[in-house]
């Protein structure tokens, strides 16, 4: 299969060419960046070959893509490849306004092709565990359900806190995880969407977008959660950040904590902690994922419907940001 | 020395009984409906069991009420009118109107208001306090509150009667909405949403809550009278922009004791967790209103401004949950 990346915005793009290039019937055919520098070091640090535009990258008639650009040319670079009849792995969030995400939907239907959102969560071994306790049904009716998908803010990347690349901050960043999570683990859609943000955390760093928020879910079966997507952890905490998720349901409760598999580690190297993840790696398991629904012809377990459908959320949540009241869903483009 | 009546002879009212034998003040009352319960307390701390209120009030210099929720408007308008010192268990009141002339009756007859918001007496949540008091995590930008547990069991069960507890909200919350209000300043909105059963054999309640306080900072509020007993969790965290302090539930258990049977025979509890104190927070705040009563030139933890203040967010999470709708402070009134 041969395979090409546009973009290496997003740094999981070096997860998933390291995944690949471990990968039997896999050509990794090249790459392509908007940011020329960028993408020719990336490109020499694994011996990839460098393309100058995207349009040369998709005339070496590639099976499939991995985009991993800001999120704001998610749009563009799905469409080009779709049209180029290449299925497509998208970073999340898949897009940054309604409009292109239906846009990038319609595209990859036309062409046929598979448009898979690069959800590594589900592919996580303890939140995979998790659902299955939840939908054995041992909780009984859930509730409500706490989350948090806190991280350290992205410093070392600049369009991570630039309004117009990344669509937003911590609300856009971190609030599409734990809620394509929830959808997958409850089944069905939320219906309503409130949100507060600030801006005080990071303030050394003087960002335009929120680097704080708490979202509530209202999913239509009347469940409630809420998503902490707060880039709060400083940039010293001894692990990039977490997932948790704790359920609460008639007859039981349910604590997930996606990266609790770590050891501590006291370096004199560092003069701090570190907590290392020694658990099950999630990105192997959704590369794999995305691969195989191409060769079985089949959709992938998370489409880009989910991501669609994630990103309408933290839409949403800017929304209500906006009004100061929660917000209605599905979204009107 | 002071004499102190208790009404309300509950595990509050046992709690306050044993800490005020821990201070030079000689409890020489206690009021119950239920009078062997009284008389327990009263054979614990070697005083006389009251029937009449008044009786108790003319007896005593300080009337420490530990009654029932909606029951403390009544009883400390009757003591503060004799001119007795008010000790109130919170909530202060079940609604706006009745703690507002609580305080109002209290300034009136020139005798203190001293409001058991225990949590401002739990060294953990104090040192955080004043650890952000201190600066050492900046300005604080998004705070997380956890209380969670079973259903409390009483008969008859007053806390199942929303009507008389207000609920988790009211009775579990208060203790974090006060917290969250301590350490980021006033709250300027509230969004919550809430379950609550009232079959007969089950009263769970579960709620989660977002405060927006004036500062900007976020506050995440969770409460839960629905975790399977005896399971019962408290968890903090305040991220600042110039750092972050944890507290996660279970985090400091000093001791853990297994064993196959208790020397009766009985099976032992299991997943009680104990953190041993030589002065427990009851004890601390017992204290502290002796040493405020005597007359020490020390600032009052808790005012009764503050405590009203605590009942509006309260009232204001109930208001939202029942609506809807994000719930300006000002609009509890």
């Amino acid at each position: 299969m041969r395979i090409g990346i546009m973009s290496f915005a997003h740094l999981h793009a070096l997860s998933y060419v390291h995944h690949l290039g471990h990968m039997a019937d896999i050509e990794l055919v090249g790459v392509a960046d908007d940011d020329a520098a960028r993408g020719q070091r990336y490109a020499g640090q694994y011996g990839l070959k460098y393309f100058d535009t995207y349009e040369a990258l998709l005339a070496e008639k590639l099976d499939a893509v991995v985009i991993c650009s800001e999120n704001a040319y998610h749009h563009r670079l799905t469409v080009m490849a779709a049209e180029a009849g290449a299925h497509v792995l998208c970073e999340k969030p898949l897009m940054t306004s309604i409009e292109e995400g239906k846009a990038m939907l319609a595209a990859c239907e036309k062409a046929d092709v598979k448009l898979m959102t690069a959800f590594p969560m589900r592919f996580n071994a303890p939140t995979i565990e998790g659902r299955k306790v939840v939908t054995s049904g041992s909780l009984g009716k859930i509730y409500g359900c706490s989350t948090t998908n806190q991280g350290k803010m992205p410093r070392d990347v600049s369009w991570f806190t630039n309004k117009k690349l990344a669509g937003g901050g911590a609300l856009t960043d971190h609030t599409v995880h734990v809620a394509d999570l929830l959808r997958w683990y409850l089944g069905c859609e939320v219906v309503e969407v409130f949100a507060e943000s600030n801006a005080i955390l990071n303030s050394d760093f003087k960002p335009e977008v929120e680097t704080g928020g708490i979202v509530m879910l209202k999913f239509e079966n009347g469940t409630f959660a809420t998503i902490d997507c707060s880039w709060s952890k400083p940039p010293f905490y001894p692990t990039w950040g977490g997932v948790t998720m704790e359920l609460v349901g008639e007859t039981g409760v349910l604590s997930v904590n996606a990266f609790k598999q770590t050891i501590a580690v006291y370096s004199h190297e560092t003069d701090r902690p570190s907590w290392p993840f020694w658990g099950s790696d999630s990105d192997g398991g959704m590369i794999n994922e995305f691969l195989t629904s191409v060769r079985e012809n089949r959709q992938p377990a998370v489409t880009g419907y989910d991501g669609f459908k994630a990103a309408e959320i933290a839409l949403a949540a800017h929304r209500s940001v906006e009004i100061g009241q929660p917000v209605s869903l599905p979204l009107q483009g | 020395m002071f004499r102190i009546g208790i009404v309300g002879t509950g595990v509050m009212g046992g709690f306050h009984a044993a800490s005020w034998a821990r201070t030079p003040a000689e409890v020489v009352g206690v009021l119950s409906l239920d009078r062997d319960q009284a008389q327990a307390v009263a054979n614990y701390v070697n005083c006389q069991v009251y029937d009449d209120l008044d009786a108790l009030i003319h007896d005593v210099d300080v009337i420490d009420v530990c009654t029932p929720t909606d029951t403390h408007h009544e009883i400390v308008l009757r003591a503060a009118a004799a001119g007795k010192q008010i000790v109130c268990e919170k909530p202060l009141a079940r609604t706006y109107t009745e703690g507002r002339e609580i305080i109002e009756a209290c300034e009136k007859a020139g005798v203190k208001l001293l409001v058991g918001q225990v949590v401002r007496f739990f060294p953990e949540y104090a040192l955080a306090k004043s650890v952000v008091e201190a600066g050492k995590i900046g300005q604080v930008g998004v705070i997380r509150l956890k209380r969670v547990g079973f259903q409390p069991s009483r008969n008859p069960n007053w806390f199942a009667d929303f009507d008389r507890s207000g609920g988790v909200i009211l009775d579990l919350m208060i203790h974090d909405f006060d917290y969250a209000r301590w350490v980021a300043g006033d709250v300027e909105s509230v969004f919550a949403r809430n379950v609550r059963s009232n079959q007969a054999n089950t009263m769970d309640d579960y709620c989660l809550a977002i405060l927006k306080h004036k500062s900007g900072a976020i506050s995440h509020v969770e409460g839960a009278w629905a975790y399977p007993a005896p399971l019962f969790r408290t968890a903090l965290e305040i991220a600042g922009d110039g750092g972050l302090i944890e507290h996660p539930a279970g985090s400091s258990v000093p001791l853990e004791i297994h064993l196959d049977q208790l020397p009766d025979g009985s099976r032992p509890n299991p997943g009680v967790p104990t953190s041993p104190l030589l002065d427990d927070p009851y004890v601390l705040e017992i204290q502290h209103f002796y040493e405020i009563l005597s007359g020490a030139n020390i600032p009052l933890r808790i005012t009764g401004a503050d405590a009203l203040a605590a009942l509006q967010i309260a009232l204001a999470a109930v208001q939202s949950a029942q609506t809807g709708k994000r719930v300006k402070i000002e609009e509890v009134a």
